[in-house]
Order: structure tokens, then sequence, then C-alpha cells
């Protein structure tokens, strides 16, 4: 096959007038546009220049696919702006010849239809589409910290308007196709089985009625919507849009901030070729950010997990697979329990919650329909949805059903013993080739699976709070659990909607060992006579947490830190120091956000407030002075992870590659993603000056900041973690 | 017609199939107006199937049909098997239907799910009834109707005004009725629940029939408040034993959840024969002995049952309930519903080959004390069988011993489109306590009818 059949022009066969233009991809299942691909396409658009054809339709071979957008490996080998700029120039001069075609030209759209590919619709004429699920039209470029090049920024304000438009591509959305239709960047909304028929009778509609070009302009509704899209109006939606995305931003990703910029440049304006310049110079000083390269990593990374099954090749060729799983059990209904049973039924999993008693019961269930009702009321769901989800969740007292369940997570009380004898009395009442996967964030699992008669039916199956919001799942592999084990649990988790890494077991798994000593660092800080709010605001607003990490000691419980610190302490020693803080915690009475005290204030319905000023009195502490910098505040608790994670990754291997590292650590704690991850980070700084960094803290007394021996060897044979 | 000439034929033939009872699971039930009432009759039937299906541990797609029982048929539900069956996760292949017998509409279901099997048909049937009656909806009257439709059909203000203001005078009218509570004002709503228990053939309430019962059977009201006395008892007796635990499936109610039931809440240990007497006749005020404490509560709740061909059981290895032996449903005079039980119950003997002699235990709706007073009188009576029923002698004795031994409908409620499938649950489940060969559960049907149904102890 060549690349000529990539995109072929055939003749439609209902009409000689209709020139239908297919794309299929030689030797993908998807379309996308690589350079290969345009410089096929630039043909194309020649020949259809020439042509006698008084329509033009562009339709898809691909199932559920039209055109997934730009290649994103071919994104990854650019590196200098002027590479970015002639790559760019390709698709933008390529679409600008799909404009300016003699004929009219509809693109009949069915299934996902992103970045490039939703340019590309955007150049012609008439755009129509299935109404499938699959049909997903958009602009994410934002997310990848580029922003739309091949004239996006340019013509999707001019099809939807100002706010339709700066909503799309300020949040990388992608919209169905009813949503499509409601906004205009469709014509038409049909069923997928006519799409074909449906776009045909358009064209010889459109030939009948002089076959004319269009360009089609966004008219607003309603003297709001006119006001806004007007002159005047205009700067108001900027200025507002540049305010959400600050905000929500922290300032730390610049994509959104520069499509603004380019739209507001280019909106209205006649001048096509000053407006693709704008548009591809802002794309240019985008694209060569480590930000959008960090933004694309971390895209790979997630996409690595849609690819992976939990085990080794040499286990799957072997045959090991994952068991196709409809119904769980969940042991103990309450907030991880509630949780799971939530975010399994709403993939349309049976979620039978287990309890002692029917208040238990109940309140997971108030749990799973509150989250749903919220759904109802954002539109994101119908009230027969919410019905028919609640239907799959159901409480019990008893072991009734758990003959049917390939899966039952643990979600008990934290307490080695208990779980044991919970677990065995569980595998008694479940056939014999279920699994039985543990919670626990603290305890052994290796230790745990004597519980089980068979523990190869054993494992960890490990989600963060609030489960409905953290994507991390970590799954951890027992020393006993079967290859078909972690396959099943690992497939259960993508169903779920999460993102599953597998971990080895050892204290703390993988996020919560690098988290905890993040978070204790944070306690010397205050004891060192830092403000809360300053250390928090330092970590939000310079580094880019979603949390402070006081915030974040207060969601996850005081008491549960101190907890797993002594954990960790039993196990690493001297790597691991209380401060004042934490020891100072049980008479201080503080547990966080749920006895509603702790760092910050709380109202009775568990709403964050201000710093509870009278916390440093009550954890025995001065008051604040403010004694350290911002960079040192960060640098210790971030290069405390770092230290960690050497030893997690090479000497316990908890993890196989700094990629599971950086994945877990964003979507397990939300570092920032526009840092690539953890180590990505470390990477960009340096090992050698983190090192440096960490000797010059250890020095000042703080024995747990000595940087392991691992470390200081990186730093001296100039190894990265990459 | 008399009932001797009804089709009698036995219904353990050879080559018919032995259906069992594997096991039923029911909601708690809850008086109207209370706990349940903003529970959808779908989902009460839901979390009965559901949690029958989970004790079972049974794979759905066993289950060959999914039979219903309902009267008040909810507008967004009409066939609300189905959406019983869909929502408790039965596969979308398998076909679902509603059956209504008015009060025996979940008797009904059993019957429908026996035949089935019986012939060999099929294997695996879920069968029960759900029934909200606080959801039965109050409906506006006819003259509404009309104007309704004429106010959908109107095209612009000019044809519209005038309707909407005939509108307002007409809601005038009807907060008129209302001030004056007159129920035959053609302007008072129709509260469905209550036309529902008046027959549409001779016009007459329910309770009004069982007075009927209480003159012609010489029942007093000391009779009949005594008798619910007993239900009551009985009902909060076996409560206090847990003896129910088994057949109801704790509900945690949405959608708070912060209440769950975990048992009927009609049953009180502490009535007295002091409070049903003080209370007024309810359908005859000047002679009347039917009050509120002597007849069944209008009531919310659901029951399911899994019904299979032995073979089937013994090869997914349940140890069945019971086996169906045969059932019977006949017809009498609409204004003496309430005697059903006694014309169908020689129907169900007969088909099942046995005496009433044979019978070791019974569950007899109690519609009203009245009526299942006057049932035992006409069971033992031989008059009345040469006279109605057409037989040479009487159906048999009924003996209170073995009579409703854990309260009745007095106590525990009536949700009429469920209560044919909690007789038999109930029936079952003591049978295998006492270990009683053969048991009988029947009831009256609104309209004047019987039903009745005779299963068999599995040991």
């Amino acid at each position: 096959m060549t690349q000529q059949q990539g995109i072929r022009i055939v003749t439609s066969s209902a009409s000689s007038d209709i020139g239908i233009v297919e794309l299929d991809m030689v030797g993908e299942k998807i379309n996308k546009f690589n350079e290969a691909m345009l410089v096929r396409f630039k043909d194309v658009v020649e020949e259809l220049k020439k042509s006698s054809y008084k329509a033009i339709i562009f339709t898809s071979k691909k199932n559920k696919i039209f055109v997934a957008g730009a290649d994103i490996d071919e994104i990854k080998k650019l590196k200098t702006a002027d590479e970015f700029n002639k790559a760019v120039s390709v698709g933008q001069n390529l679409f600008n010849a799909i404009e300016d075609l003699p004929m009219p030209t509809i693109a009949a759209i069915s299934g996902a239809c992103a970045g490039g590919g939703c340019e590309f619709v955007l150049a012609c004429d008439y755009r129509i589409a299935s109404d499938d699920k699959s049909t997903r039209i958009g602009l994410p470029e934002t997310k990848l910290g580029i922003i739309p090049g091949f004239g996006g920024c340019v013509r999707l304000p001019r099809v939807v308007g100002l706010q339709a438009a700066l909503d799309i591509i300020l949040q990388g959305k992608l919209v169905d196709a009813k949503k499509a239709y409601k906004i205009g960047l469709i014509d038409s909304c049909v069923h997928q089985n006519i799409l074909e028929s449906f776009t045909l009778d358009f064209a010889k509609d459109i030939i009948k009625k002089g076959a004319k070009k269009r360009s089609k302009q966004f008219v607003a509704n309603g003297l709001v919507n006119k006001f806004l899209e007007s002159f005047v109006g205009r700067p108001i939606v900027f200025s507002q849009a540049k305010k959400g995305v600050l905000s929500a931003t922290k300032g730390h990703y610049p994509a959104p901030i520069k499509a603004i910029e380019v739209i507001s440049k280019t909106y209205d304006s006649s001048d096509r070729k000053n407006s693709m310049d704008i548009e591809r110079n802002a794309f240019c000083e985008v694209a060569v950010t480590d930000i959008s390269k960090n933004l694309i990593h971390v895209f790979d990374l997630t996409e690595m997990v849609k690819r992976q099954t939990g085990i080794s090749k040499e286990a799957e060729n072997k045959g090991a697979k994952a068991k196709p799983v409809t119904h769980i059990g969940i042991l103990g209904a309450g907030t991880m329990g509630g949780g799971v049973a939530y975010v399994a039924a709403d993939k349309g999993i049976d979620s039978r919650m287990k309890d002692l008693n029917h208040e238990a019961l109940g309140r997971g269930l108030k749990h799973a329909r509150d989250l749903w009702s919220k759904e109802v009321k954002k539109k994101r769901i119908t009230a027969y949805d919410l019905e028919q989800k609640m239907s799959l969740v159901t409480g019990t007292t008893d072991f009734s059903g758990f003959k049917k369940m390939e899966v039952v997570v643990e979600a008990i009380v934290e307490d080695m013993e208990i779980k044991k004898k919970v677990i065995r009395q569980t595998a008694g009442e479940m056939k014999s080739e279920g699994i039985i996967v543990t919670n626990t964030s603290s305890l052994s699992v290796n230790e745990m699976e004597s519980g089980h008669p068979n523990p190869q039916n054993f494992a960890g199956m490990h989600f963060f709070n609030p489960v409905h919001k953290m994507p991390l799942v970590e799954v951890i592999r027992g020393k006993s659990s079967s290859d078909e084990t972690i396959a099943t649990v690992f497939e259960l988790a993508k169903k779920m909607g999460k993102m599953p890494v597998v971990v080895r077991d050892g204290p703390g798994f993988l996020v919560n060992r690098l988290l905890l000593p993040y978070l204790g660092e944070a306690a010397f800080l205050a004891e060192e006579g830092m403000k809360v709010e300053t250390v928090d605001r330092a970590y939000t607003h310079d580094f880019g947490m979603p949390m402070g990490p006081f915030e974040l000691m207060d969601e996850i419980g005081l008491d549960v830190c101190v907890k797993v610190l002594k954990i960790f302490k039993e196990s690493f020693g001297d790597r691991i120091e209380m401060s004042k803080v934490l020891k100072n915690l049980d008479s201080s009475g503080r547990q966080g956000r749920k006895n509603l005290k702790g760092f910050y204030l709380y109202d009775e319905s568990g709403k964050r407030g201000e710093v509870d000023q009278t916390c440093y009195e009550a954890f025995g502490l001065n008051s604040p002075s403010n004694p350290l910098s911002n960079q040192e505040c960060i640098e210790r608790g971030i290069f405390a992870m770092i230290n960690e994670c050497s030893l997690a990754l090479y000497q316990d291997k908890i993890v196989d590659t700094p990629h599971e590292v950086d994945l877990a650590m964003i979507m397990g704690t939300g570092f920032p993603p526009f840092r690539g991850g953890l180590l990505k980070y470390a990477d960009k700084v340096g090992i050698k000056y983190i090192v440096d960094q960490l000797k010059i803290y250890h020095s000042k007394g703080h024995n747990r900041m000595k940087p392991t021996d691992l470390l200081i060897k990186m730093s001296e044979i100039g190894k990265g973690f990459y | 017609m008399q009932i001797a000439n009804l089709g009698l034929q036995s219904q353990n033939q050879k080559n018919s199939k032995d259906v069992v009872i594997v096991d039923g699971k029911r909601t708690p039930f809850a008086k109207a107006g209370a706990q349940l009432a903003k529970i959808h009759p779908a989902e009460l039937g839901r979390h009965a199937l559901k949690e029958l299906i989970s004790s079972l541990n049974l794979n759905t797609s066993e289950i060959d049909e999914v039979i219903v029982g309902n009267t008040g048929n909810p507008v967004d539900a009409v066939n609300i098997s189905r959406v019983v069956a869909l929502r408790a996760g039965i596969p979308q292949q398998t076909s679902a239907y509603t059956v209504h017998r008015n009060c025996a509409s979940a008797l009904e279901s059993l019957s429908h799910g026996f035949e089935k099997i019986r012939s060999g048909s099929m294997n695996v049937i879920a069968a029960g009834g759900t029934e909200n009656m606080s959801q039965m909806p109050v409906l506006l009257p006819d003259k509404f109707q009309n104007l309704f439709s004429k106010l959908f059909a109107a095209k612009g203000p000019g044809q519209a005004l005038p309707l909407l203001w005939q509108l307002l005078k007409m809601d005038l009218k009807s907060i008129k009725a209302l001030l004056t509570s007159n129920q035959k004002d053609e302007y008072f709503p129709v509260i469905s629940v209550m036309k529902g228990l008046t027959d549409p053939f001779v016009g007459i309430n329910m309770g009004q029939t069982a007075e009927i019962l209480a003159k012609e059977f010489s029942i007093s009201r000391k009779e009949q408040d005594e008798f619910a006395l007993r239900s009551h008892q009985l009902a909060a007796k076996a409560a206090s034993d847990k003896k129910l635990q088994d057949e109801i499936s704790a509900y945690s109610i949405p959608t708070d959840y912060k209440l769950s039931m975990i048992e009927d809440s009609g049953p009180r240990a502490n009535q007295s024969m002091e409070a049903l007497t003080k209370l007024k006749p309810f359908f005859d005020k000047q002679t009347g002995t039917i009050t509120a404490g002597n007849a069944c509560p209008i009531t919310d709740g659901a029951a399911m049952m899994m019904l299979m061909s032995r073979e089937k059981a013994e090869a997914l290895g349940y140890k069945p309930l019971a086996k169906i032996r045969g059932y019977g449903f006949a017809g009498l005079e609409p204004e003496r519903m309430g005697l059903g039980p006694v014309y169908s119950t020689p129907v169900a003997l007969k088909r099942s080959g046995l005496n009433m002699s044979d019978i070791g235990l019974v569950e007899l709706n109690e519609a009203f004390a009245a009526q299942v007073l006057a049932c035992q009188k006409a069971f033992d009576s031989d008059e009345f069988a040469t006279k109605k029923l057409g037989l040479t002698q009487k159906v048999g004795e009924l003996k209170s011993e073995i009579l409703n031994v854990n309260g009745g409908a007095i106590a525990v409620g009536h949700p009429v489109g469920a209560t044919g499938t909690r007789l038999v649950l109930t029936l079952a489940k003591e049978m295998k306590r006492r270990s009683v060969q053969f048991g009988l559960a029947t009831l009256c049907i609104g309209g004047g009818q019987g039903g009745a149904m005779i299963i068999e102890n599995e040991n």
C-alpha cells in the first residue's frame, strides 16, 4: 500500500457532480495528520481544485475516528521555533487551500474529530456529524501546553462565537454531536446510519441551489450575547476569560492565555494571512516551552497505562490475562468503601457493600446518590441514569451475593489482625477463584495475604481519597499474587476509569511513602516559625500543587499522618523524624477536617476557611515569624520526596520506572502536570543541585535530609532519573 | 354456574414438571403515607428481586421470565415488571410482564409461573408483586380533562385566555367541593385509591362488602376486634422472635438513607381491646362494625419469589422451600367478595388431589376481620357448601390454631399487588419451621373472586 491510498478521491455513485474524499490512513486504526498525510492532502486539494466537482464531501473510513488530530510523536521531535513554524505553516496553508476550494465542501463527521481534525472541518463550508457516542469534536491543544495552530484559534470563534469558542479552546474540551449542534459548530446532527445518505442529499441540494461557497459567521442571539460579541463587549469577555484561567492555573499554564491573546487580536479580522501569522507565532512561542513538553510527557504516561495490562510480557505470553469483572463486593461502606462502590457502579459494575449495620450501609448508599444527584443537577446524567446507577449499588449485613463476585475490595478498619480474620471469612463465602484486594494504605500486603487461603488470589488495590476525584489506583503485587490476579485488578481499575500503577509491597507503597516525608517536612517548617498560609501558598502558587501540605494534612487526618509516620519510622529509622507539631498532636485534640479542627478553621459542613491562628499554640509552637524563604520551603519538601524516591525506585524497586513514579504522583497527589512529574522535575533541576541543597539542609542539623548514597552517586556520574 | 363445574383436572399429571419455590424475599411493609410513601413501586420490586437474586447467588441469565403483579399501574411504568426486571439487573433479552387480578395479582403471577414451568416451557421464573398505595394518584375530575385537552390544542392567547378563565372558575368550584368535603360533587378530585377500593359492578366499597358479611354471618364487633388484636399480637411476636428476618430484606430508604426498615411497621405489640373498641365504624356510621382497627391498612411493599422446575433447582444446587401442588381461582357475588377463599380453596384442593383435612397450615388474607371470620364459618358449613358451592359437603373446618399463625394483613398490611406472594412466602417458611406437609394460601379478591394456592413442604 502506498501513502496515496491514505486519502482517496472517489466520485459519488449518486452524482458525478459530487466528489468524496475518503481519509483512510495506511497501516493505522486511526486517521491523524502527520507529515506524510499533510503532503498527500495537499496533492488531493490541488486535484480537487482542478476537478469539475460541484461539491466535495470529506469522510473517514476508520471506525469511530474521523481525524484524531496531529501526530503527537511528530510534535515531540520538533525542537526549535523554526521547526515548529515550518510544520505549522504546512497545516495552515493546507487548510487555507481547502477553505479556498472553488466548490462548497462538506465534512461528514463520525467519531473523534479533535485538534487538527477539528481545525480541518472548520475550514470546510459545512459540517454534518453523526450523533453516535464516539463523535467528539473539539480542540484539546491547551491541555498539551500548545494552542490550536492550524487556524483553529481563528476559525472556531468565527463559527461558534467568542464565548463557546473560548470555552472549548481554554479548557481543551471536546463536545458531543448534540452540543456541537447546539453551539452551531455543526449544521446537522443525524443518526450514524443515515450520515452518508443525508450528506449526499445535502450536497445535491447545495448544488441545486447554485453550489455556492459560504463562510459561516456566528450571529449572537439575545441582547446580552449580542453585546458581548460586539466591539464594546468583547474586552469584557477576554478579561473575564483571562481572570478565570489565571485563577484556575495560578499562572502556571501559559497556553490558554496565549490563545486568548491570539483570539483577541484576530477575531473579526478579515486579513487571513495576518491572523494566521499571529496564531502561528504564538503557537511557536508556547510549543518550545518545557511546560508543553512536560504536558505531552504526561499525556504519553496516560497513554502508556491504556496499553499496559499490569503484568509482564512473558506472563501475557504464557496466557495470563484479566478475568472479566461484573460484580464486586466492598467490605466496609465508609468513605472509601462508599467511594469505590460509586465509581464501580458508575461504570456499570454491580457493587454490593457489606458492613456491620444498616446505618453504615445507608451512609455508603447516600454517598453514591449524592454524587450522582450532583451530576443530574449539572445535566451530565439524567434522573433515569441516576436510578439505574443507584440500582447497581446495594448493601448487606451478611454475605449474600458474595458467590457471584469476581472481586471483593476490603476497606475496613486499618488493623492487621481484624483484616486477616475478615479476609479469611470472606474468602470462605466466595467462589474459589474469587479475588480479594485490600484498600489498606499503611499495612503490609505481604503480611496480610496469610489471611487468604489462596494468597495467589490476593493483592492490594489502593484508592485515594476522595475516590471519585483521585484518578490513581496503586495495584499492590503481593509476594504470592498471581499474574491473573494482578491483570484482573489492573483491568478493573481501568474499567472504573482510574489510572492503575502496579507497585510492590513496602511501607506506604509508592505515593504515601513519598508524600509523608514531604508532609512531615512541612510540619518542621512550621516548627521553625513558618506561617501555615505562607508555606501552603508557596506550594500552591509558586510550585503549582493543587493543595498545600497543611491543607492536605487536614484532609488526610493529622492522626493518620502521625500513625503512618510512626510505621515508617519503624522501617526507615533515622530518615523519618517527627516534628514537635506532630508529637503534640494528641494533646492538641486536632485531627483535621474530620473533627473540624486542624491547621485550618472549618465550618459545620466541613468547609475549609482561614488558617486557625490558634493552631501554633495548640501544637506548642511560638508565634510564626516566617524566617525561611519560599524557595527553601519548597525545596525541602520536594527534595525530601526525591531523596526518598531514589530508594523506593532503585533500592526497594517499588516500581520499575520513573514513568510510573511521575504518573502516580500526578494522579495520586496532584503533583503539577506542567512540571512533568516529580522525577521529570528532578532531572530538570539537576540531581547535582538537589544533592548539594540536601547536603546544606542536612548540615543544618536535619538528619532526615541526608542525601541517599544512590542520589549522590547519580549526581557524581551525572545521571538523571530518565 | 357452580364451582363443581370449574375445570378441576389435576395439576399434578404424570407428564407435568414439579414446580418448586426456591426462595423468596420481600421488602418490609409500611402503612401508606409512611416510610415507603415516596418510593416508586418499581424500586420496591427491584429491591425484593435483587436481594432475592443475591441471597441465591443466582446468575441472572438463568431467569427465563419475570412476572410481577401490580394493581396501581403507575403511569410512568405501566408494565412495571419490565422496569423491576431491568433495574434488578435481569438481562435485557429476558421478557417481563405485569399481571393484574386485584388483591390476588401476586398470586396470579405465581400461578403463571407455575403453569409455564409445569408445562415445561420454562425453567426459572421470578414472580411476585409490588404496590405503592401511597402513590396512587389523585385525579382531576372529567370536567377538567375536557378543558385541558382544549387548552393543549389552543392556538394563541386568543383561544387560550377564555379557557384559562374557565379553568379559574372550575378551580373555585373544586375548592368549594373540597371545603364542604362533598365527594359526590362533580368538581371533587378523584382519589384513585378510594375509587379502586369501590366495586365497579355494584358500586359499593370493599368495607361495605365486609359489613354485609358481618351481618349475614352474625359476626359481632367484639369478635372482629378480638381477631384484630390476635393478628397484632401474633405479628408482633413473630417479629420479636425474628421469625420474619429470613423473608424480609432490610431496606435503607432513599434519598437520605438515614432510616433503614428491617421489619414491617404495622404490627403493634401494645395493641389493646380498649383502643380497638374506641374506634368508630368507618363505612357504616350507624349500624356498622368495620373500623380502621379491624380492617387491613392500605400499605406499600413488594415481594418476589424464584420458581424453578425441580430438575433446574437441583442442577443449580438449590434446596427448595416448597413445591407448588396447585392453585385455583373462582368467582362469586361482588358484594360478598370477602368469601372468595371459600370458593377458590376447593378448586385448588381438587386440583392438588387433597382434602381440607390434609392442610396443616393456612394463610388467609385478612382484608377485614369480619371477612376472615365469615370464611371460617362458611368453610365449616355443609349448608353453604351445598347451596353456594354446589358441593355435597362442607369444604372443611379451618382451625384457628393453624390460621395466620404469624398474624395477618390487619397488622402487617395489604399492599394489594404484592400480598399474594407474601402469603405464600410466609406460609412456606412457617411450614418449614413446623414441618407441616401441606399448606394453603388464599385470599379474597375485590370484584368478587377468590384465589388459593396449595404448597407442599420440601424435605
